[in-house]
C-alpha cells in the first residue's frame, strides 16, 4: 500500500507537466476551439517523448502511469482524446493507434468526442467483442458544438473493422470508464483551482468572496468529491481487470462533475460564462465527459449488475 | 502508488474473521440492537477485549515498550475495519487503544503510564470522554467546567453533556478550566478522572438513537486527586489536539456500511427488485460513497504509516465517511419501507446507528471549515 507516487512515477509526472506547460493550457485550448481543431502538435510531442506507449511499458509502466498522464493532460486542457489514446486503445489493441482515437458506443448513438478528425475508432457493440476500425476521411463528419472539444459523427456499425477477441467488449467498457474518471478528475481539479483562485481575489462587500462560509463549505465539499474521484480512479487503474472499480470510479466522477460545474459557475458569476475567463474550457468539457457511456445513471446500474448480479 | 495488501495483512484479516466467528455470542445481534453504549455491550467488551489482548491484537499498534507489537497503522486499520464491520465488539475500548493510551504515553507521568497502560492492554477498563458541555459543542474551547486546586485535590464544578459509553465507565478523560480568568485555548487542563470520585453524578439523556447513548455528568465539588492531571496545568489544549488527531480516523465506519449495503442488495433480490433500475441506481450510488470513504480513509492511514503530521486529508475522509453512511442508511429505510418501523429491524438498526455520522467526533461543518482553510487556503471570515 502506498498512496503517493514513487520516484519513477513522479519523474514521469514531472516530465509530462513540463511538456504541458510548453504545449497545452487553457489559452491553447481556446485557440484550437476557435478553429474546431485538435492538437496535432501536442499529439506529436507525446509520441516523440515516448509517452504514447506508457500503458504498454510493463514492467516499468502500465495503465496506472497512463492514468496519471491522462489526469495531468486533462488538467492542462489538452485538446486530445487523452484517455482513448494513452490508456484505452493501447490496452485493448496492444499497440499505440494513430490519433485522434474516437470511442464509440453503439448503445449511445450520436456525435462523439474527436469524431470530427478521428483516424481510429474503438467500437463497443454492446456485446462480448469490441472492434477496432481504421477510419478514412469519408467516415467522419464534424458537428458544431459548444463544449470546448471537437465533436463529430463516425460512420461505424457492429461489423466495422476487426474484432479484438472474446472479452474485449467488457474490457473496452471498463478501461473506457477508468480513462473517463481520470479525465474528469484532471478537468474537475482545474475547474476547482481556477474557481478557488477567483474567490480569493474577487472582492465584494469589502472582502474576498472566498472568505464567506456560504461559499467555503461548498468549495470544501467539491474538494471532498475531487479527492474521492482521485483515489477511486487510480485504484481502478491499478487493477489488472477493473470491473466494478471502473464503474465506481466513473459514476463517482460523473456525479461530482455536475456538482463541480454548477458550483464553479455559481461562484464565478457572470465572468465564468465568458470566453475571457478560463473556467469555461474545463466546465464545458465536464458536461461532455459526464454524458459518455450513458452517464452516472448507467455507471451506477453497472455497479449493481457487476457486484450483486450473482445468483439473481 | 500501489494498492496491494501484503500476504501477511491478508492472512491477518482471515485470522480475525475466523476469531470473530468463534468469539461472538449467539445472541450478538440482539446485544447490539441498542447501540454500542448499552449495558450489555459494555459488559461484553470486557470479556471480548480480554481475549483480543490474549491474542496480542488489542494494542498491537502500540510501541513494544508499552506492551504493544509496533504493528503498522495498516494492520491496526484492518483490525478496526473487521471490528466495525460486525458492530464493534470492543465497545468503547477502541478509544482506549486509539487515542487515550497514546495520549497518556505522550503526556503521562511515569506513575500514570504504569497504572493506566497495563489496564488498557488487558482489555478490562472502560473510559468515557468528557468534552462537550451545554455551552461548548463545536466551539469546544468555550468550556466552563471549573477545577480549582485545593491541597492535593482538584475540586471540580460544572457539567458535561452528550457523553457516550458511561455505562460501567471506570475513568473519564475530562477537560476542565483550571484558571477561572482564562479564555479560549488557554487555561484548559486534562484530568484522568476516576468515575467513582465523590461528587460525580450521572444522568442518562434519553435519545432516539439508542439506549444509554447520551449522558450528562454533573460535578458538584467533585474531588479529583491532583495526581490525575495529564500534562501541565493550563496547557490541556495541546493534549486535546494531540488526542483528537488520533481520534478522528479511529472508527472505520464504512466497513459496517459496506457489509450492510451487501445485505441490502440481497434483501432487494429477495423482494424481486434486483432488476429495478431505481433500486440499482441507489445501490450503485451508495457503493460509490462507500468506496470513496474507504479509499480516502486509506489515504489517512498511508500518511500515518509514513509518520506525516495530521493534514486536512483527515477532514476530507471524515466528510466522505458521513456521505457514505447517509447514502447507505437512506436506502436501508427506503428498501424495507413500513417494515423498518419496527425497533431493531435490520434497516432501522443500521439507519439509527448511522444517524449521528455528521455530528459525532466533530461536525461536518467543522470539517468543512478545516478543509476550506487548510486544503483550499481560503481566507478566514
Amino acid at each position: 500500500m502506498d498512496y503517493d507516487w514513487n520516484e519513477d512515477q513522479q519523474a514521469i509526472g514531472e516530465a509530462v507537466e513540463a511538456l504541458c506547460t510548453q504545449h497545452a493550457g487553457a489559452a491553447r485550448a481556446i485557440e484550437l476551439d476557435a478553429k474546431s481543431s485538435w492538437d496535432e502538435a501536442l499529439d506529436a510531442a507525446l509520441v516523440e517523448s515516448g509517452f504514447a506507449g506508457v500503458a504498454l511499458g510493463a514492467p516499468d509502466t502500465g495503465p496506472l502511469e497512463a492514468a496519471m498522464l491522462v489526469e495531468t493532460l486533462a488538467r492542462h486542457a489538452a485538446t486530445l482524446p487523452v484517455g482513448a489514446q494513452l490508456l484505452v486503445a493501447p490496452k485493448l489493441s496492444g499497440s499505440v493507434q494513430p490519433g485522434p482515437v474516437a470511442l464509440v458506443s453503439l448503445a449511445h448513438p450520436g456525435p462523439v468526442r474527436f469524431g470530427s478528425h478521428a483516424r481510429t475508432a474503438l467500437v463497443d457493440t454492446g456485446g462480448d467483442e469490441a472492434r477496432l476500425v481504421s477510419l478514412s476521411p469519408g467516415d467522419t463528419e464534424p458537428v458544431v458544438s459548444n463544449f470546448m472539444l471537437p465533436v463529430g459523427r463516425v460512420a461505424v456499425h457492429a461489423g466495422s473493422g476487426e474484432g479484438l477477441g472474446a472479452g474485449s467488449g467488457p474490457a473496452l467498457r471498463a478501461w473506457w470508464r477508468v480513462a473517463l474518471a481520470a479525465e474528469l478528475l484532471g478537468t474537475m481539479q482545474a475547474a476547482l483551482d481556477v474557481t478557488v483562485d477567483y474567490t480569493k481575489r474577487r472582492r465584494q462587500f469589502g472582502r474576498p468572496i472566498g472568505s464567506f462560509q456560504a461559499l467555503q463549505h461548498r468549495l470544501a465539499m467539491c474538494a471532498v468529491l475531487v479527492e474521492g474521484t482521485r483515489r477511486l480512479a487510480f485504484a481502478a487503474a491499478a487493477e489488472e481487470r477493473p470491473e466494478e472499480s471502473a464503474c465506481v470510479a466513473a459514476a463517482h466522477a460523473a456525479d461530482a462533475a455536475n456538482l463541480l460545474f454548477r458550483e464553479t459557475h455559481q461562484m464565478t458569476g457572470a465572468m465564468g460564462f465568458t470566453r475571457e475567463h478560463d473556467l469555461h474550457v474545463f466546465s464545458m468539457r465536464l458536461q461532455a465527459l459526464r454524458l459518455e457511456l450513458g452517464g452516472a445513471s448507467a455507471h451506477r446500474r453497472a455497479i449493481a449488475a457487476t457486484r450483486w448480479a450473482r445468483g439473481s | 502508488m500501489e494498492f496491494d495488501w501484503s500476504d501477511g495483512d491478508l492472512a491477518y484479516r482471515r485470522e480475525l474473521r475466523a476469531f470473530l466467528e468463534t468469539e461472538l455470542p449467539a445472541n450478538w445481534k440482539e446485544m447490539t440492537a441498542d447501540g454500542p453504549g448499552s449495558d450489555a455491550q459494555a459488559a461484553f467488551s470486557r470479556e471480548f477485549c480480554g481475549r483480543l489482548a490474549e491474542k496480542g491484537w488489542l494494542t498491537q499498534m502500540w510501541p513494544a515498550e508499552y506492551g504493544g507489537a509496533d504493528a503498522t497503522p495498516w494492520r491496526h486499520a484492518i483490525l478496526s475495519e473487521e471490528m466495525w464491520r460486525v458492530g464493534e465488539p470492543r465497545g468503547s475500548q477502541y478509544m482506549n487503544v486509539n487515542w487515550i493510551g497514546p495520549t497518556i504515553m505522550k503526556y503521562g507521568s511515569e506513575e500514570q503510564k504504569a497504572h493506566h497502560l497495563p489496564l488498557i492492554s488487558k482489555g478490562d477498563v472502560l473510559w468515557c470522554q468528557g468534552f462537550s458541555e451545554p455551552e461548548a459543542g463545536s466551539d469546544l474551547v468555550s468550556l466552563r467546567t471549573a477545577a480549582r486546586l485545593e491541597g492535593d485535590h482538584y475540586v471540580v464544578n460544572g457539567s458535561k453533556i452528550w457523553t457516550s459509553y458511561v455505562s460501567g465507565a471506570d475513568y473519564c478523560f475530562l477537560l476542565v478550566r483550571s484558571d477561572p480568568e482564562s479564555k479560549r485555548h488557554k487555561g484548559i487542563t486534562v484530568l484522568l478522572a476516576p468515575m467513582d470520585a465523590p461528587g460525580i453524578q450521572v444522568r442518562e439523556v434519553p435519545a432516539v438513537i439508542g439506549r444509554r447513548y447520551f449522558h450528562e455528568l454533573f460535578f458538584d465539588d467533585a474531588r479529583i486527586p491532583a495526581s490525575c492531571r495529564l500534562g501541565p496545568e493550563g496547557e490541556g489544549w495541546g493534549v486535546v489536539s494531540y488526542a483528537l488527531a488520533y481520534e478522528r480516523v479511529g472508527a472505520m465506519r464504512y466497513a459496517r456500511a459496506a457489509l450492510t449495503l451487501d445485505s441490502l442488495a440481497e434483501a432487494a433480490r429477495e423482494r424481486g427488485l434486483q432488476g429495478d433500475p431505481v433500486i440499482q441506481e441507489k445501490l450503485g450510488a451508495a457503493r460509490c460513497a462507500v468506496e470513496a470513504s474507504r479509499q480516502l480513509s486509506y489515504r489517512v492511514i498511508d500518511l500515518r504509516a509514513k509518520g506525516s503530521e495530521p493534514t486536512a486529508d483527515t477532514n476530507i475522509a471524515r466528510v466522505a465517511g458521513t456521505l457514505c453512511e447517509n447514502a447507505v442508511s437512506d436506502l436501508a429505510l427506503e428498501l424495507f419501507g413500513p417494515e423498518a418501523l419496527e425497533y431493531g429491524q435490520f434497516g432501522e438498526s443500521y439507519w439509527r446507528l448511522a444517524m449521528t455520522a455528521g455530528v459525532a467526533v466533530g461536525t461536518t461543518e467543522i470539517n468543512l471549515n478545516l478543509i476550506a482553510s487548510r486544503w483550499l487556503g481560503l481566507p478566514r471570515e
